[in-house]
């Protein structure tokens, strides 16, 4: 797919933008705070729908505007569709495929697909386990669009468990307040109190067997899809790392689940869900909130039989997140049958010239590239030739001179 | 104005502002109409559908069917499938549905009362017409296990509208139709 031309209308800092673009790669040049990654994020909410930056639909809007609008070109092997998002000041967005309006976000999605890689994604490795998770479920919503709303309903579900464990730990916290004031008082009463306390504890169970149960199954949809993503990904990340360290080191990828996924038979998985879930009751009633499910899965890195998390050196972890990367791309090209865009958000220059050489090599013309960055002289020269090169400054663009 | 459901700052000025313009009477007779509603209307004794009478409209009704009962979350639910006009039973509203966040538990819905007219009326047929969002799939779960020591107990269909094409629907009501398959009749 190729990304032929971006009309930005109030966004970000851009008051009004036509970018063509002319070649496959193409280089955004500019000082901080000059609008490069606010193209960049142009472009991937016109894949994802999301940005990474911020979840206010307001903040995407040109300060004193009511309204912005991102428009595109992009030729696929079918044929040139055009995509347009309108971003309104406290009304809804509007999503047209060559000028149809369409009422639901997946129809939107899919046109467009594009895997981002910026300097944030280099905290993938030493990072919280939650930014690995948000990893594979970004990867897998490309993948599968229907795991948005699967992982929609499992976090829904996990919503009101907590809510209902929160309930519980503070009617305990009251009893316990209450019992102590009665301690000296008679033995009916005592016994009344006990008696409204069973009463209570009754239909907690109850109600957090039906929790347990809707949960059991909206977490063993996600946790399957996720192990299926990584069996998928890790060879192929494997195999880049080891080109990218020259056969130095060797990666291995494991999903490691808060429930374990095999054997891979939905109705196992669902049982021991449940068991894991028993297993950890007190301590949920104790602290209020769940405490088994893919909410708490992991990643797990491992270069040469070391955790990358906790040994790896920063080279490591370097080759390792460009690996996944290029894993990703080349696992969304197999499924969706065109090879995604490719967005570098100030990341090259963090690489070095060996592991810049290996991404370009990867990327040689067949994905399309917009790269962000502050300054032209890491770059490898025969590159420079065949790169488009605009000038970013105060939310303008200007195509560099030959 | 702005109170009400559905209604944003912009609309509730020309509400307002329309209000303000009309004759008084026309005014009077509006505010009227609300208070004897909310004074008047309330529900069901047995269903707890809306209703001006202690016993509504279709629990009174002698050609309904007494042996099949309908469970719906909202008397809107109600409206609904009677404009229908395919369904001949008696209902039954919960008045909501389980949502913790919300601070709603099974306590808080009519749901004794449905388990008392379960377990000593004649009842054959339990049809829950719940719509499966999470707390919807929830209070189902919590209902049907109550009632089915008791009947039968079933669920509305889940899948395509009527009219729509294959292509036209989405991944998840796809997914949906193809879990709730059945046999060819």
């Amino acid at each position: 797919m190729y990304l032929r031309s971006l009309h930005l209308r109030q966004f970000r800092n851009y008051r009004e933008q036509r970018v063509a673009f002319s070649a496959a790669k193409t280089i955004l040049l500019g000082e901080n705070a000059q609008g490069k990654s606010n193209l960049l994020e142009a472009i991937e909410l016109l894949a994802t729908l999301r940005s990474h930056r911020t979840h206010r639909d307001r903040d995407l809007i040109l300060d004193g505007a009511t309204a912005a609008m991102i428009t595109a070109q992009v030729e696929r092997d079918l044929g040139v569709a055009s995509l347009a998002i309108a971003l309104r000041q406290g009304s809804r967005r509007l999503l047209t495929v060559n000028g149809e309006n369409l009422r639901r976000q997946t129809d939107f999605l899919g046109t467009l697909n594009a895997v981002q890689f910026s300097s944030l994604d280099l905290e993938l490795v030493r990072g919280s386990p939650e930014l690995r998770r948000h990893w594979l479920d970004g990867l897998l919503i490309q993948l599968e669009p229907v795991y948005a709303n699967l992982l929609q309903q499992y976090n829904h579900v996990l919503k009101q468990r907590n809510a209902l464990l929160k309930d519980r730990q503070r009617s305990l916290a009251r009893e316990q307040a209450t019992n102590r004031s009665y301690q000296r008082q008679d033995a009916g009463t005592q016994a009344q109190v006990a008696a409204s306390e069973e009463n209570l504890g009754v239909n907690f169970t109850e109600q957090l067997a039906l929790w347990d149960a809707q949960l059991a199954i909206a977490g063993t949809r996600v946790i399957r899809r996720r192990s299926r993503a990584i069996q998928r990904v890790a060879p192929l990340a494997q195999h880049w790392h080891e080109a990218i360290s020259g056969s130095q080191e060797s990666l291995t990828l494991t999903y490691l689940p808060s429930v374990a996924a095999e054997p891979d038979d939905p109705q196992v998985i669902q049982q021991k869900f449940l068991e894991r879930l028993q297993e950890r009751a007190i301590a949920e009633q104790f602290q209020g909130t769940t405490l088994v499910g893919p909410h708490r899965d992991e990643i797990e890195f491992v270069i040469n039989q070391a955790a990358a998390r906790q040994y790896g050196s920063q080279g490591q972890q370097r080759t390792l997140v460009l690996s996944l990367k290029l894993a990703e791309l080349q696992l969304i090209e197999a499924v969706i049958q065109e090879p995604p865009l490719l967005l570098l958000d100030d990341v090259l220059a963090e690489l070095d010239l060996n592991r810049q050489n290996q991404l370009l090599d990867a990327i040689q013309d067949r994905f399309q590239t917009v790269i962000t960055t502050t300054h032209l002289g890491a770059f490898d020269a025969e590159w420079l030739k065949s790169s488009q090169i605009f000038t970013v400054k105060a939310g303008q663009l200007v195509e560099a001179e030959e | 104005m702005q109170h009400l459901p559905g209604i944003g700052p912009k609309t509730a000025q020309r509400l307002a502002l329309h209000l303000i313009k009309r004759p008084e009477e026309e005014v009077k007779a509006l505010a009227r109409a609300l208070v004897e509603a909310k004074t008047q209307v309330g529900f069901c004794s047995v269903c707890f559908h809306l209703s001006a009478e202690p016993v509504c409209e279709i629990c009174r009704s002698p050609n309904r069917d007494n042996s099949t009962l309908c469970i719906v979350a909202d008397s809107r639910d109600v409206i609904a499938l009677e404009k229908t006009r395919e369904y001949r039973g008696k209902y039954h509203v919960l008045g909501g549905l389980i949502s913790p966040m919300d601070g709603i538990g099974p306590d808080q819905l009519n749901i004794q009362p449905l388990v008392r007219r379960v377990s000593q009326q004649k009842i054959e047929e339990v049809i829950v017409a719940i719509s499966p969002s999470v707390e919807g799939e929830t209070t189902t779960l919590y209902v049907g296990h109550l009632l089915k020591p008791f009947t039968r107990v079933t669920r509305i269909a889940f899948g395509l509208p009527m009219g729509g094409d294959l292509e036209y629907a989405d991944e998840v009501t796809l997914a949906r139709a193809l879990e709730g398959r059945r046999e060819l009749d």
